[in-house]
């Protein structure tokens, strides 16, 4: 029986720039009547100093807390009444902010963008800033603090990186920074990095490109270009080793969690995309090699995962895994290491690969199937890669990953002496006001 | 560096009429076994959702067995007649494809994804896990296991405690929609694999199910496919039996507080009981709710306790879609000092709405955001499948999508002022915290 062909998955796009730098992309798609507008800025947590962290993201909740011609509540409330919706997020090398709104109602998402962009530090001041921090340092407790190996994430890129490095510290921020942001802080934040040259606007959806084109020019075209920012360079070379190798954290949780992560090359690199491969043939599906060893055969975890962050400093490969009842960490370790070590010596097979490739596609088309999803796509492969029409390049690299390539990253990256190993254990939960 | 002009002010743009929502038409067909087909064809992206529909959800659970649907879903994919657990995985596994179930209190749904391309394998493989598995020994004791493994880590988040708990004071113990559609601890402890193989027999049923699919498919390939793959499978499923529920929750009126050691945050529930599916409210009831908390940020709670006070990062409030009438419930985690106001704040908007008729203003917001948000209802193929199962499970009208417009443009003031009055009221209500705080 021969196995299908690799589904083909593009999202077309035409690319321009404007005067000022800023880059535009267009995707046309009149399958709803609806279009996603997404404004990503080159600037994240990893844009912060230490003693700073967590100023990306309060500034991306300042900016939502109005501006000159849309005072406070406008912003949701324009766009709730015209059926949209809108949101942003802060992640290591990005800030966005996107909405989707039916196909009449695009200017009014630009209109408020450019407001934003434009005039927004005339409203910015100390009140809106308290109450913030206060709405930040809640989402800090419940999303971090309070949930079971909440701060598991915060802890291991503290040991895989070096000290100081961009990517040491969580994108929320440590509590004391929270406290001791000022306006100052946000005001040169926002000067620097929220300009037309440091942004990428894509439009997804029912909208022709000719049309996003001129909305473009016509929202943002007279916009100062703002301070040159860089394009974000890629580590020399990855740290041979952890900063920390091994730690213990004790956490109010009933089962030990083992969670493993190795430094590995940029989003964008050939070999990352065959690291994309191998996480998905290591834990994605129950056939998948970890799911067996743990789960399914060696029952010694109740789940286990695998992730690969598409950073573009460089990436982030890592490994989750939950005890079952009575099991401890380190068994779980020891099976980890001896299918990674298995993997490294050539024990995959073509199929294998093909099988993995193929549920990466899955996944890849579940994530785009909507406007917003597309947009963002878009967004980060011009922002975090140069060109949107790296996207597709990188989706049909996937094709092309060989069971040679996947032993050879295996090999190259996720060998014992590079990974941070992190075991939380049921105890006392530590106090985590002064982990800065 | 020189100071830029300040940019030009702009106008705030006119907007044009809005698009008409493009809902799908589906074709709808019978297969002789009385399985309902209903499929929404979607070029595109070249995949393609199937989702079976089920009236034995956990309310169908027997009575000593609390967990029994759950469990056997769960086991669907660990083997059948045919195929050993590793063979069906693996050949899951190299089409790409993801078949995963899930039960409600009403409903189970067994959901497959597969790329367009494998459709006529992926259809007989998902038949032949929903008609014909094995309940293996071995892997029944494994996914038993791991589910009481995963019952007991549940507990140690907050939040779970605080809606397992809500759920049980809204309903009292007698009613199955008190517990987790997942089950207990003692019910999955117990269930036998003969139970389980019961079970399965007596509700996994063509008559009385339906199979939703939505994506890019062959039409033909699909009808061949689906009458092929489901051609042996002949029965009725057994109607589900609801107890009464009760009209307000035993402890209406009251607080309970479940202390939680070195909290960070409390949880906070406030739960009333709601209305079913088919009550000619649903949509009234709907646009009261959005008013209230229906919007994360912009509803009256996320307004006040977020936007105003800084104390959340977002509070929320839904009814629950059910057979009988579900619950309806707010929910927000504050900070532990500022638990009692938080509870006070909730309740103050809510009695609000009870005591002053709805601004104008306010209540066109809520209709022009329910209504003019449809395009994005139908934009997937997961949603179209969801919004499809909705109608088909709960038997409304099949023009329930090009009607909703006009049925939300007939909520009064008047409407939501005596749905709030019925559900809002605090005197009807149950408040509950996990955490620490409220004595303040």
């Amino acid at each position: 029986m021969t196995e299908p062909k690799l589904a083909p998955l593009h999202v077309p796009s035409r690319t321009t720039t404007l005067a000022n730098g800023m880059r535009v992309v267009a995707h046309e798609d009149t399958s709803s009547p609806i279009v996603a507008v997404h404004l990503m800025y080159r600037a994240g947590s990893a844009d912060e100093r230490p003693g700073r962290t967590g100023l990306a993201h309060l500034l991306e909740h300042l900016m939502f807390e109005g501006s000159q011609h849309a005072p406070k509540g406008q912003f949701d409330d324009l766009l709730e009444r015209a059926g949209g919706t809108n949101n942003g997020s802060t992640w290591l090398d990005r800030t966005n902010y996107f909405e989707t709104v039916p196909s009449n109602a695009v200017e009014l998402a630009l209109w408020l963008e450019r407001d934003r962009m434009a005039h927004f530090l005339p409203v910015l001041g100390e009140e809106m800033l308290e109450l913030q921090r206060g709405v930040v340092i809640n989402e800090r407790r419940q999303s971090y603090d309070s949930r079971p190996y909440g701060m598991a994430d915060e802890r291991l890129h503290e040991m895989l990186f070096p000290e100081g490095h961009a990517y040491s510290w969580p994108t929320i921020g440590y509590m004391a920074d929270l406290e001791a942001i000022t306006l100052e802080d946000a005001r040169t934040f926002y000067q620097t990095y929220y300009t037309a040259g440091n942004a990428v606007l894509v439009f997804a959806g029912d909208i022709s490109p000719q049309r996003a084109f001129e909305l473009a020019e016509r929202y943002f075209g007279d916009l100062p270009a703002g301070p040159r920012i860089p394009r974000i360079a890629r580590m020399g070379s990855l740290p041979a080793a952890p900063r920390v190798r091994r730690e213990t954290m004790e956490d109010d949780v009933s089962f030990p969690r083992l969670y493993q992560a190795w430094t590995v090359p940029a989003y964008g690199d050939a070999e990352w995309v065959a690291l994309d491969v191998l996480a998905f043939l290591l834990a994605d599906g129950e056939s998948s090699r970890l799911q067996k060893a743990l789960v399914r055969d060696g029952r010694i975890a109740q789940d286990v995962d695998s992730y690969l962050y598409p950073t573009a400093r460089c990436g982030v490969f890592g490994i989750v895994a939950t005890a079952r009842s009575g099991i401890p960490a380190e068994a779980m370790e020891s099976a980890v290491r001896r299918a990674l070590d298995e993997v490294a010596a050539g024990g995959v097979t073509e199929d294998e690969v093909l099988g993995a490739v193929r549920r990466v596609r899955r996944d890849h088309v579940a994530e785009m199937a909507t406007v917003e999803e597309r947009a963002d796509a878009l967004a980060y492969a011009a922002t975090v890669l140069g060109r949107a029409e790296a996207l597709g390049e990188m989706m049909d690299a996937y094709g092309e990953v060989t069971a040679d390539d996947v032993r050879r990253v295996a090999a190259r990256y996720l060998g014992a002496g590079r990974a941070a190993t992190l075991v939380v254990v049921p105890g006392a939960e530590e106090e985590v006001e002064d982990a800065a | 560096m020189p100071l830029d002009p300040m940019p030009a002010v702009m106008p705030q743009p006119v907007l044009g009429p809005p698009p008409a929502p493009r809902a799908p038409h589906p074709e709808r067909w019978t297969l002789p076994n009385g399985l309902r087909v209903i499929a929404a064809h979607r070029p595109g992206l070249p995949q393609l959702v199937i989702r079976l529909t089920l009236p034995a959800g956990s309310v169908a659970d027997p009575p000593a067995l609390p967990g029994t649907a759950s469990l056997v879903s769960s086991l669907l994919t660990e083997g059948t007649q045919r195929l050993s657990a590793d063979e069906l995985n693996a050949r899951l596994d190299m089409l790409g494809a993801a078949v995963h179930a899930s039960v409600g209190h009403d409903f189970t749904d067994v959901e497959g994804i597969f790329l367009s391309d494998t459709l006529a394998e992926g259809i007989a493989l998902f038949a032949e896990i929903v008609t014909r598995p094995a309940f293996p020994a071995d892997e029944t004791e494994r996914v038993r296991a791991e589910a009481l493994d995963a019952l007991v880590a549940r507990l140690d988040e907050p939040a779970n405690v605080a809606d397992d708990r809500t759920t049980l004071e809204a309903f009292g113990p007698e009613h199955p929609y008190a517990l987790p559609s997942f089950g207990t601890p003692e019910g999955i402890a117990a269930v036998t694999r003969e139970e389980m193989a019961a079970f399965h027999a007596l509700h996994y049923q063509p008559r009385g199910a339906f199979v939703v699919v939505a994506g890019d498919y062959e039409p033909a390939e699909l009808r061949a496919s689906l009458e092929t793959a489901f051609a042996d499978w002949q029965g009725d499923v057994p109607l589900p039996v609801y107890p009464p529920v009760p009209p307000a929750p035993r402890a209406a009126g009251r607080t309970v507080l479940v202390p939680w050691e070195d909290a960070a945050q409390s949880e906070i529930r406030v739960a009333g009981i709601g209305l079913d599916r088919h009550s000619p409210d649903w949509i009234a009831a709907g646009v009261t709710n959005y008013i209230l908390g229906g919007s994360t940020i912009t509803g009256r709670l996320g307004a006040n306790l977020r936007e105003d006070k800084g104390w959340t990062y977002g509070a929320r409030s839904a009814f629950s879609a059910g057979l009988a009438p579900g619950g309806w419930a707010a929910e927000t985690a504050v900070d532990v000092e500022v638990t009692a106001g938080a509870v006070r704040e909730i309740l103050a908007e809510m009695r609000r709405m009870t005591e002053e008729p709805v601004p104008e203003a306010e209540l066109r917001r809520a209709k022009d955001a329910l209504v003019l948000s449809l395009p994005r209802a139908f934009e997937t193929p997961g949603r179209i499948a969801s919004r499809l199962a909705t109608l088909e499970a709960y038997d409304l009208p099949r023009d329930y999508w090009e009607t909703f417009p006009a049925q939300v443009e007939k909520v009064t003031a008047d409407d939501v002022l005596r749905l709030a009055r019925e559900h809002f009221d605090p005197a009807r209500v149950v408040t509950v915290v996990v955490g620490a705080g409220i004595e303040g």
